[in-house]
């Protein structure tokens, strides 16, 4: 089986999970709170995974160390890239 | 090599911030809030069940706007007129 097929059909467990509790398909009679739960989970899971990547870029952002030799080198390199390139002719 | 600007750790830590403050909230509203009586005090920190999910939808329906907005203007100033013979 295909690694596809095997995410699918993991998928589709959970979406028969949620729908089973969400909309009671089995008349289980569950108790209020838990079906309020249960509804908004997948919306829930969205929401929470956006807070997770807006933290984890926010961290980076800030200890991600200044690198300023590189900066200054990396400058150097676009402008001698830019006069190689004139010299051959090439406008920008 | 140097820690990161002042400006950088400013606006990381505080999206770092913001983003546990929404995560909090949005899980005591989803999760939390059914399991609490309805004359608790908690609930007036909390709008309505109903807005736990439209809002979101707001929220992604606007995300894509901005998306769809940048691209057109990136797409408008490249256009290219056609040449004339």
């Amino acid at each position: 089986m295909t690694k596809l097929l095997q995410w699918l059909f993991g998928v589709s467990l959970l979406v028969a999970g949620w729908a089973l509790v969400s909309f009671d398909l089995l008349d289980l009679k569950l108790p209020q709170p838990y079906r309020e739960v249960a509804w908004p989970m997948p919306l829930y899971l969205l929401v929470s995974f956006g807070c997770y990547s807006l933290a984890t870029v926010g961290y980076r952002v800030a200890t991600f160390n200044d690198c300023e030799e590189a900066a200054k080198e990396l400058q150097e390199q676009i402008k001698e890239a830019r006069e190689d390139l004139r010299k051959r002719g090439l406008k920008m | 090599m140097l820690p990161a600007t002042r400006v950088d750790q400013a606006v990381g830590m505080s999206l770092v911030v913001f983003s546990l403050l929404l995560f909090t909230y949005y899980s005591v509203w989803v999760i939390v809030l059914p399991f609490v009586e309805s004359d608790h005090v908690l609930h007036i920190y909390f709008l309505p069940r109903e807005y736990s999910v439209i809002l979101p939808g707001i929220a992604a329906v606007i995300l894509l706007l901005c998306i769809g907005a940048f691209t057109a203007v990136i797409m408008w100033k490249h256009r290219k007129p056609k040449k004339v013979d």
